[in-house]
């Protein structure tokens, strides 16, 4: 075992990012390229996205710290930018994310809130109310799919612009397991607990729609992970974990299932800043004495 | 998850041989309560003292303050006349029981064995553990390759007296020459066995090697190959009074393995034996997990608790604010909550001071220092 810091550990999420970058600039890009439908620059635009937020990432970091620091924000604002709608909006991206990024670090020295989904329900919130768009790219607007569960196994799910590969999302996942710095538990519930819930609503109503949610499996691999906001111990990982499910189902159901597990990840968080352990060790303290 | 592989510097080497220093310039006696002793008086080789005897013979020649269990202790400075002078020899020992070997370990200060000893009603399992627990560390290896005649000598003595049956040598299957060496005389002693483990941290620790032993702990009398050969010299007569010590580290040109009198000065040996890379270092006591960082060399003598000195390049490594990661908690042999320890200035009764919190942190967090047990100073958690 070796001993990883900060930055190291940040590095190695933004290598395992790769892969789905890569996916996203295929299925976002180069597949509706080929049917002329955009043109060539617009191929990378998965990488616009995350460029501009590494662009603001470095910009307040020299205004705020006088240097540019590699800490869980710069991982937080890729992903922010990975989950993001194909159809969002460059300049309204932009601006949206530097006031919510700046929000979020005021809000972050009090309260232990999950920094990308709080930019992300913010910046799609925003961008609703200004015009109307949808989680489909041109291609999944114009034509109509018939896609097996490999195809969707592989990343062909509407979702965000690069985090729909469910397959590379197992086997990240797989690796991941081995770190001991991440919360690997924390995946495990969420998944079972939907899966169990989806499962159950498949055979009541034959409906198989929230079997297979990438965005889900993404985030409950990468964003409900993020150490700040979610709990560091097992019994409290897999309650944080099994409450997200649940949430992300219910959602999932009644409004939207690409957008689920951000509302539930947001709302668990917030549950985070809830000091339960200290208060049942404060009780057992006090009854010692 | 008790044990742990850690990943060494690979250019940390550490010799088979072990260099001697046995004539020392000067040798410092820490004294804990008034000296019976003062400036100019004679004090023969063996002279007895509370914590341990003059390994030379030699004239007080001042006062020095010193370091004891982390305590700064006022301490004689004997100047060697280097005629190793001893008033009265000592006599082989003839021990025939149990309570006999508990006397004579009293005697010669090894309090804790012989604790254990008394407290153990009936001994099942004799088990001599020749692991090297801390990294850069090689003493317990290097006895068992170096005095592996004396030691099982030592150990079937032990197994009459004790009235055991069998022993056990563990070592780690990476030791490959005290392996060859005992593997080579072992046939002459049919109730000892070779026990080969895994070459990983804390694996040496009793309650985890008596795990992966499968054994009970508490009818085990769990010895160090170190002490059994403080046993062989006892039996043979002889006084305890060297030490062998790993010096080593990744800013050392070359690690060693040094026998040294008790009381020489810290900064004295390594001038002598060790040539330090860069001028920019930092020195651990007793191990770089398991031991304290030394601020200063100068007061810091050897005695018989020192085990290793790890002398490393200094690390630029800075606190950061904690990133709520929980490595530390689930590195943790004993499954402590580190964090919350950490962050209510509490420490735990349980902790072993293995030092893998501070080892996994990635925000650089001295966390093992508030963890460990210090009930005079915190609050029991």
């Amino acid at each position: 075992m070796k001993k990883k810091n900060i930055k190291a550990l940040v590095i190695q999420n933004l290598i395992l990012l790769i892969p789905f970058i890569l996916y996203g600039v295929f299925k976002n890009g180069y597949l509706i390229y080929e049917r002329g439908l955009i043109n060539f620059a617009s191929i990378f635009k998965p990488l616009y996205l995350i460029i501009i937020s590494i662009f603001i990432k470095c910009i307040i970091d020299l205004i705020l710290y006088r240097k540019i620091k590699f800490d869980y924000n710069l991982l937080s604002l890729v992903l922010v930018a990975m989950i993001m709608p194909y159809n969002i909006n460059l300049l309204v991206y932009t601006i949206t994310l530097l006031f919510t990024y700046l929000i979020s670090l005021f809000l972050n020295k009090k309260f232990k809130l999950n920094t990308v989904c709080f930019i992300y329900l913010i910046t799609v919130l925003v961008n609703s109310l200004m015009y109307s768009f949808t989680y489909q790219n041109i291609l999944e607007s114009t034509f109509n799919y018939n896609f097996s569960y490999f195809d969707l196994l592989m990343g062909r799910n509407i979702g965000g612009i690069a985090s729909t590969s469910i397959f590379f999302c197992l086997i990240i996942y797989i690796y991941l397991t081995n770190n001991i710095y991440y919360k690997k538990n924390i995946p495990l519930a969420i998944n079972i607990t939907y899966l169990f819930l989806a499962l159950i609503f498949f055979l009541i109503t034959k409906n198989n729609n929230y079997l297979l949610n990438s965005e889900l499996l993404f985030g409950s691999i990468f964003i409900s992970t993020l150490p700040l906001s979610s709990p560091y111990r097992r019994l409290s990982q897999i309650f944080y974990g099994i409450f997200i499910g649940l949430v992300a189902f219910i959602v999932a159901v009644c409004f939207n299932s690409t957008i689920s597990i951000y509302i539930a990840t947001m709302v668990a968080s917030l549950f985070v800043n809830i000091p339960l352990y200290e208060i049942i060790n404060n009780k057992k303290l006090k009854n010692l004495s | 998850m008790h044990v742990v592989k850690i990943k060494e510097n690979p250019n940390v080497f550490i010799t088979n041989n072990i260099y001697n220093y046995l004539d020392p310039e000067k040798i410092y006696i820490p004294i804990m309560q008034e000296a019976l002793y003062k400036k100019n008086d004679y004090l023969y080789k063996d002279t007895k003292f509370l914590l341990y005897n003059t390994s030379i013979s030699g004239y007080i020649t001042g006062e020095k303050k010193v370091y004891y269990n982390k305590l700064l202790v006022p301490a004689l400075e004997i100047t060697n006349d280097f005629k190793e002078n001893i008033k009265s020899k000592r006599r082989k020992k003839n021990i025939t029981n149990k309570d006999e070997l508990i006397q004579v370990l009293e005697e010669y200060n090894l309090i804790e064995v012989a604790q254990k000893i008394k407290d153990l009603n009936q001994i099942k399992n004799l088990i001599i553990s020749s692991i090297d627990d801390e990294i850069y560390d090689a003493k317990e290896f290097i006895i068992l390759a170096n005095y592996d005649e004396e030691i099982l000598e030592t150990i079937e003595f032990l197994q009459k007296v004790l009235e055991v049956n069998k022993a056990t040598i563990v070592t780690k299957n990476t030791n490959a020459k005290s392996i060859k060496n005992v593997k080579s005389i072992i046939g002459t002693y049919p109730n000892i066995k070779i026990n080969l483990v895994s070459d990983n941290y804390l694996i040496g620790y009793p309650r985890f090697l008596c795990e992966y032993l499968n054994i009970k702990e508490e009818d085990t009398l769990l010895i160090s190959t170190s002490l059994i050969y403080d046993i062989y010299q006892i039996l043979k007569g002889k006084s305890i009074l060297n030490n062998i010590i790993t010096i080593s580290g990744d800013n050392v040109e070359k690690s060693l393995i040094i026998n040294t009198k008790l009381g020489v000065s810290l900064k004295e040996l390594i001038a002598k034996f060790i040539n330090i890379i860069d001028k920019d270092y930092e020195i651990y006591l007793n191990g770089y997990l398991k031991g304290i960082k030394i601020k200063k060399i100068e007061d810091i003598i050897i005695t018989r608790e020192i085990n290793t000195i790890v002398i490393n390049k200094k690390s630029k490594e800075v606190e950061e604010d904690c990133i709520n990661c929980g490595a530390c908690q689930r590195i943790c042999p004993l499954n402590i909550n580190v964090k919350y320890c950490y962050f209510h200035n509490l420490n735990s009764p349980k902790c072993i001071s293995c030092g893998l919190c501070n080892y996994i942190c990635p925000a650089n967090l001295k966390l093992k220092e508030t963890v460990k047990s210090d009930q005079n100073e915190k609050e029991k958690y």
